[in-house]
């Protein structure tokens, strides 16, 4: 009877190592969930068997951590709710055992464990291309998941190779470099540009994501690198990707289309270099663009407009980035505060909700809603959940826009290889599409680094980019530039410099005795 | 003739004499003497008085009869179960306490627990709440892991069953109905629990069923009736109270929404139930060598929850047949059970205290079956809004049946050559299989445009088998005695698991979903046992256990114990004191192992393929995903070491009896589902042998008779235990207990230095009139921000106190039993007062939501993570119950042989406490759409034929 006590898994949904890495097919899946760890928030939807333990799982998904740290800290965004540790975010207080800078942690150190672990078993498959591929794409996902590292958090480990053995921290430079090295030297296995299956990546978003490193580099690692910055924005430019211009639904304005439930087939999938994608009953979570189109709602907003069900009356944003807008203002309330704008971007709800923002907590009315996201296609329908609970719309991760905006910035920054003529049409050709003319046009003598930070601001708000822009900007945490809130006081206070970087895990702090704490926790 | 003490000589009045079979009877006098007519040759007489062995004289003609009574010894002769094999009480080595059928709580008693409730120091059974059926936590002295299971073992007729909850079953003591149950037996020390090993880490309960016996056929019919009422509701705003608050607080739109009702809809969805149960049972012997026993056993309950119901059917049947001169014996045990569920939708429980009180529970233009919606403009429910509690329960239909055998057989046999040598086989069977389903009518109020409703259906399908062989030798030589076991035993664990939903099929999703899991456990044991002169007893255990849910490398442990004990009565001082009966000075340690609750396969590494909604677009196809496990290969067993001394002590002809004990147990390599770098593994956590553990504590036991009388008997027994658990070593703060309010949020925490799942809570600052500022809170390092860095931990949900005081009283034919309980310096969080008690709570979302009553202790206005967070909720949960009042009267001879007890049972009688709560006994300390124990009234007739 002993060798009864070797038991194998018998549950159908469980597999070996052998089944997985039985051939590319069947390997496809194990990519897949490198993938869709960024999506989605474990092996069943929409909640269940989590990835991440420890935070409420809707609460775990990639970009809905991204958006809390990114977002919430910011001049873009409040939100209403008692989550454990949401309300420090906006006041900048959080501490060590934050769940948001802890789950976010938790995520990307786990994509990078789940893509060593690939790299090494998807070897054995030799030579074939399409593996190749495979292989390259983890290694993008590894750096992209390093890339939000270092940002977040600045020193972490380094680590390439599944062990038990607890890691030595690096430092910020070591990661920058490795990021920098993987990128580039990827490409050589990377598809050609827009030669993969949509929702994969190809060269492009490895020339996306060292643009967006080196534009950092000087607030990451105190280096100039704007001209590499330069360079890359420009061969993503000049790649097969464009800029949306398809008005898919006749609105008049080719942004909206950009978050429609059929942002992957309406035109503006040209523009989408690197995607987390949603679908309402195949790929269903909490997070994502169906947390952003229910939170965004309240009030007296009419869910079914948006394709969902419901409210859950949580975001809102703060009068600074409604102000953002103040040039394009083309109507406004008795009290003079605006509610209707020229630039298509400022897409706000405004009936009965105020432009002042007194209360944070539980009060959605307190502070422009958003209409950015929306589970309706360009067509008028509801996304494929008939019952209104989950959105198909598919998140950019990075987009084209952005390399326009990186190249303008790099450029003014001193970057060598680009111009300031280009870099101007580069922006006038997204704000021509914001306006649906030429009406909104700048001079190159407008296009000021304050200006490209606006312009950031009203292209990619919500979007998950703020907190890093602004730190670029040496805004975060100082006085020069304060929102309702900032710092937990209404009128905006500056708070101490540590709070550029987050915290890492106090637990982990405690359980790998090789990690020092960041400065300030 | 005279009756007198053989001890002492002296005279024994009040003794009962009685011509077997007649009712021709009569009593001793104060002088011990006694006289009875009409007594033939052959007539047998029969002598009893409490305390003392009873007996029986065949009458031959004498005129004069006198009879010396010995001291009735049963008390100390009890013989106490233990594992593979049983031992007298006398010679007990560990910390045991045995609950015979005479000492059970009386009256409606559905599950096994509530036999023992209040009755065992350090013993805690507490149920989830008040639904009929109901499973409870048992804990033997405290809690004592933190991730793996903390419940004791439970062993039915030597089968050790499985801990995996039977699904579908409200509670997995259903299956034996508490009328079969002869005894149970606690083992808490691991002196005497070690013999099981590694399941035997939060100690033991043997339950032994009743048996054959007896000449001829007896029968036993019992029936009841039970009435239960609920007692009390949680506080909340009634409808004028409601108006008055949103006439001051609400804008237009939300005073517009008021409705001119007034609902109380808690009185809306509970109601007075009632319940019945019927038993009927055979003893007896077929032919001159098979003692029989058989029972039929039916309950139906139904809930005061509306609509719960529960009905049970149980049968069994024991058979004992010896053969070959008694060398061989076999016994028999096959125990089967049905039950049917029909639960009541117990949303209903929380969205009744948060539904506005102002709303009538119809409203004729609802979609939704007439009843009242809080519709937003699409006509379908506000997705926010909680949904009407009449309605949940009218609309869900949820029912299941289970179905369950137990059966074994064990064959001893004694040597023929050497009767001293017994060996015995056991073969065991315990297999569940529950069916249920789940279907919500369209017609319940759902925010889903699509919504035409929903089923739900799973299979759940258990099986575990047993295979024990052992050999005892138990020989005296002289003075010297001894008893050893050695064994083997094998034990396997199945289930199988099917679920289907209709929602996924209808989205052309993956609908089915199996489950399997399977593990083995092997051991082998021994165990040893010396008695020198009856004075002094030595026991040695030694278990070896492995298990296929560890790795190769650390799957056996090895689990020894030693006991000492020395019966001090037995010593030439004491073996004459007229005093001491008893007196045992018992010492012994033991260690034991633990892997109950964890997780198969853990040291493989494996891949979860994702199911249901978790797929992911590439190109135009989604695909399934596989995801690498986390990954523990050096999982050990946890390891339990308790040390225990006791005393066992007997007075005044064992009118004063009980024990003391004072025990400390340290775990140590406790698993516990910790914080792992992700950068090393596939998780964040991941069950690991981290941290020690340690629970301290002292029980003491007294049961006195005050009075012993022929006509009138009087027992007192008070049991009292004080425990303390602490975590001794942590690397982590593991953060538990999740509440409502927020989302994510949770309320206790891991840590060293504390109790397990103490509160970690923000220190809430009040004003001078002792009212809670809101959101103001000590900011205990100083830094001038609010954030968890500023929590800390205060109490935890156990007792550190717990005391039962019980009585029994029987004067002539009545009986009366009082069972009282009271636990000391339990914690409860008031998770309904904190995340139901808010202002903006009462407006927000465009609809209404009732408040907690609390709202008027505090104005709190918003809720945030930090109020929920708030020590204020944490009460002090003591409590005192009066759980059970039962009054018999019993008519003798009501036809030839026959009693019949007709009885009034009152329970849950009266609880005192000041926390605020619904009820303060709430298991896990979290006080959260509590099912409200009801107040019980039960009448039963028990007829003995």
């Amino acid at each position: 009877c002993h060798a009864d006590l070797d038991q194998d898994p018998i549950d159908p949904d469980s597999f070996t190592e052998t089944n997985v890495f039985a051939d590319a097919q069947e390997a496809k899946s194990a990519l897949a969930k490198l993938y869709a760890s960024l999506a989605l928030t474990g092996q069943q939807g929409p909640a269940g068997q989590a990835d991440i333990t420890g935070i409420d799982e809707g609460t775990s998904q990639y970009t809905r951590m991204l958006y809390s740290l990114n977002e919430l800290t910011t001049d873009n965004a409040v939100v209403g709710w008692g989550d454990p540790g949401l309300p420090n975010l906006h006041a900048m207080s959080w501490g060590a055992s934050n769940d948001f800078s802890t789950g976010m942690y938790y995520r990307l150190a786990q994509e990078v464990s789940f893509c060593n672990s690939f790299i090494t078993n998807a070897q054995s498959f030799g030579d074939d291309p399409e593996v190749a591929a495979y292989i390259a794409e983890a290694r993008f996902l590894r750096a992209f998941a390093y890339y939000n590292l270092i940002d977040i958090y600045g020193n972490v480990p380094l680590v390439t190779q599944v062990s038990t053995v607890p890691p030595e921290q690096a430092s910020r430079k070591e990661i920058f470099d490795f990021i920098e090295a993987e990128l580039l030297d990827i490409q050589a296995n990377l598809k050609e540009s827009g030669a993969n299956e949509y929702g994969r990546v190809d060269k492009v978003a490895s020339w996306a994501l060292l643009s967006k490193l080196y534009l950092n580099a000087d607030s990451w690692v105190s280096e100039d690198r704007y001209s590499d910055a330069v360079e890359f924005s420009k061969m993503a430019i000049n790649s097969t990707y464009s800029i949306n211009t398809t008005d898919a639904n006749g609105n008049g304005s080719a942004y909206d289309e950009l978050f429609l439930a059929d942002n992957n087939s309406n035109g503006a999938q040209s523009e989408f270099i690197f995607t987390a994608n949603f679908d309402g009953n195949e790929s269903k979570t909490y997070g994502g663009t169906t947390f952003l189109v229910h939170a965004s709602i309240g009030g007296s907003m009419e869910a079914s407009e948006f394709g969902v069900n419901g409210g859950w009356e949580g975001l809102r944003a703060t009068k600074a980035l409604v102000n953002q807008f103040d040039y394009a203002v083309t109507q406004t309330d008795d009290d003079g505060n605006p509610v209707e704008w020229e630039d298509s971007r400022a897409m706000f709800y405004t009936d009965g909700q105020s432009l002042e923002i007194n209360t944070i907590a539980n009060t959605f009315t307190d502070g422009y809603a958003v209409t950015k996201f929306k589970n309706i296609d360009s067509e008028g329908n509801q996304g494929s959940d008939g019952g209104g609970d989950f959105v198909d719309t598919d998140l950019p991760l990075i987009r084209l826009a952005e390399m326009y905006l990186n190249y303008a910035e790099a450029v003014v920054r001193g970057g060598a290889g680009g111009d300031l003529a280009t870099a101007t049409g580069y922006i006038n050709e997204l704000r021509e599409r914001a306006f649906g003319d030429n009406s909104g046009n700048i001079n190159s003598s407008d296009l000021t680094l304050n200006f490209i930070l606006d312009e950031r601001a009203r292209e990619l708000y919500w979007e998950g980019q703020r907190r890093t822009d602004l730190i670029r900007y040496n805004l975060f945490t100082t006085g020069s530039y304060l929102w309702p809130f900032k710092g937990g006081t209404r009128s905006g206070t500056a708070v101490e410099d540590f709070r550029t970087l987050f915290p890492l895990p106090g637990n982990l702090i405690s359980v790998n005795p090789n990690l020092t704490q960041n400065t300030g926790y | 003739g005279t009756v007198t003490e053989s001890a002492t000589g002296l005279p024994v009045p009040g003794v009962n004499v009685i011509v077997q079979g007649t009712t021709n009877g009569t009593i001793s006098n104060f002088d011990g003497e006694y006289s009875i007519d009409n007594v033939s040759d052959g007539d047998i007489l029969s002598f009893s008085f409490l305390g003392f062995a009873t007996q029986e004289i065949t009458y031959s003609g004498q005129s004069t009869l006198d009879i010396q009574l010995e001291e009735d010894s049963a008390a100390l002769d009890e013989v106490v179960v233990i594992g593979y094999g049983s031992v007298s009480k006398k010679d007990a080595t560990g910390a045991v306490d045995q609950v015979s059928t005479e000492d059970f709580n009386q009256g409606p008693v559905q599950t096994a627990g509530q036999l023992i409730t209040g009755k065992v120091a350090g013993v805690s059974v507490t149920s989830g709440g008040g639904a009929p059926g109901e499973g409870q936590t048992i804990n033997i002295r405290g809690q004592g892991s933190l991730s793996l299971t903390s419940s004791p073992l439970i062993v039915v007729d030597g089968i050790p069953l499985s801990n995996d909850a039977v699904g579908g079953s409200r509670n997995a003591l259903d299956f034996i109905n508490p009328s079969d149950i002869e005894s149970m037996t606690i083992l808490k020390d691991a002196s005497s629990t070690a013999i099981y090993g590694s399941r035997a880490a939060n100690g033991v309960i043997m339950i032994t069923t009743k048996k054959g016996k007896g000449n001829e056929f007896k029968f036993n019919l019992s029936t009841s009736t039970t009435v239960y009422t609920p007692t009390d509701y949680v506080d909340v705003l009634d409808g004028d109270q409601f108006r008055t608050l949103i006439n001051e607080i609400g804008d237009d739109a939300a005073i517009e929404r008021l409705g001119n009702t007034n609902t109380d809809w808690q009185d809306e969805i509970y109601t007075t139930s009632f319940g019945s149960e019927h038993n009927l049972s055979t003893t007896g012997r077929i032919g001159d060598f098979m003692p029989v026993r058989a029972s039929l056993g039916y309950t139906d309950q139904d809930g005061v929850l509306k609509g719960d119901n529960f009905t049970r059917t149980t049968a069994s049947v024991n058979l004992r047949p010896s053969f070959l001169d008694s060398h061989l014996t076999v016994e028999l045990n096959g125990r089967g059970m049905y039950t049917e569920n029909t639960f009541a939708n117990r949303d209903a429980i929380g969205s009744s205290v948060d539904f506005d009180p102002t709303q009538s529970v119809f409203d004729e233009n609802s979609p939704f079956g007439g009843y009242f919606t809080w519709l937003n403009s699409e006509n379908v429910q506000n997705s926010l809004a909680p949904t009407n509690p009449v309605a949940l329960l009218a609309f869900k239909d949820d029912t299941s049946e289970v179905r369950r055998f137990i059966g074994n057989a064990k064959v001893d046999y004694d040597f023929h050559f050497l009767p001293e040598l017994t060996a015995t086989v056991n073969v065991g069977l315990d297999k569940s299989n529950a069916n249920g389903r789940v279907v919500t009518s369209d017609q319940m109020p759902s925010s889903a445009q699509d919504w035409n409703g929903a089923y739900n259906s799973y299979s759940n399908e258990n099986t575990n088998k047993l295979f024990d062989a052992y050999l005892t030798y138990d020989n005296d030589f002289d003075v010297h005695s001894v008893n050893a076991v050695a064994g083997y035993s094998y034990q396997s664990f199945e289930n199988d698991n099917y679920s289907y939903d209709s929602e996924l099929k209808e989205d052309g999703l993956d609908f089915e979903d199996i489950n399997k899991a399977k593990s083995v456990l092997l051991s082998y044991f021994g165990r040893f046992n010396y008695n020198f002169d009856n004075r002094y007893l030595f026991t040695a255990t030694m278990r070896a256990d492995s298990s296929s849910k560890l790795n190769p490398d650390d799957r056996w442990g090895y689990f020894p114990s030693f006991a000492l004990a020395w019966n001090l009565n037995n010593e030439s001082f004491l073996e004459s004191s007229a005093v001491v009966d008893q007196l045992k000075l018992r010492v012994g340690y033991g260690e034991i192992g633990n892997v109950n609750g964890l997780d198969d396969y853990n040291f493989l590494t494996k891949y979860a393929g994702s199911i249901g909604g978790a797929s992911y677009q590439l190109g135009n196809q989604f695909y399934q995903t596989y995801r690498p496990e986390p990954l523990n290969e050096d999982l050990r067993w946890e390891v339990g070491k308790t040390y225990n001394l006791g005393l066992d002590y007997g007075l005044f002809s064992n009118r004063i009896s009980g024990s003391v004990n004072v025990y400390l147990k340290k775990t140590e390599d406790l698993i516990s589902f910790v914080t792992v770098d992700p950068f090393t593994n596939f998780a964040n956590a991941i069950d690991d042998n981290i941290g020690d553990m340690e629970n301290r504590g002292i029980e003491f036991e007294i049961n006195v008779v005050p009075v012993r009388k022929e006509n009138f008997n009087w027992s007192i027994g008070y049991n009292i235990s004080y425990n303390e658990n602490e975590i001794t070593n942590l690397p982590d703060e593991v953060p538990v207990g999740g509440i409502n309010g927020g989302t994510g949020n949770t309320i206790q925490l891991h840590k060293e230095g504390f109790a397990p799942f103490s509160y970690w809570v923000f220190k809430q600052v009040y004003d001078e009139n002792g009212r809670p500022v809101e959101g103001a809170y000590v900011d205990r390092n100083g830094d001038n921000e609010i954030n968890d860095d500023d929590k800390y931990l205060y109490k935890d949900p156990y007792a550190d106190i717990s005391m039962g005081l019980n009585t029994n009283l029987n004067y002539k034919s009545w009986d009366l039993a009082i069972v009282t309980r009271a636990n000391l310096g339990n914690y409860a969080y008031n998770n309904m007062a904190s995340s139901k008690s808010f202002e903006t709570r009462a407006t927000a979302n465009a609809i209404l939501r009732n408040l907690q009553s609390d709202y008027y202790n505090t104005g709190f206005v918003t809720t945030t993570e930090t109020n929920l967070s708030s020590d204020y909720y944490v009460q002090d949960a003591s409590f005192f119950k009066l759980d059970n009042i039962t009054l018999g009267y019993t008519l003798p001879e009501i036809f030839k042989e026959s009693t019949l007890r007709i009885y009034g049972s009152a329970l849950n009688v009266l609880t005192v406490t000041d926390y605020e709560g619904l009820d303060p006994e709430i298991s896990g300390g979290i006080d959260n759409n509590f099912y409200p124990r009801p107040r019980t009234f039960a009448i039963g007739a028990n007829l003995n034929f």
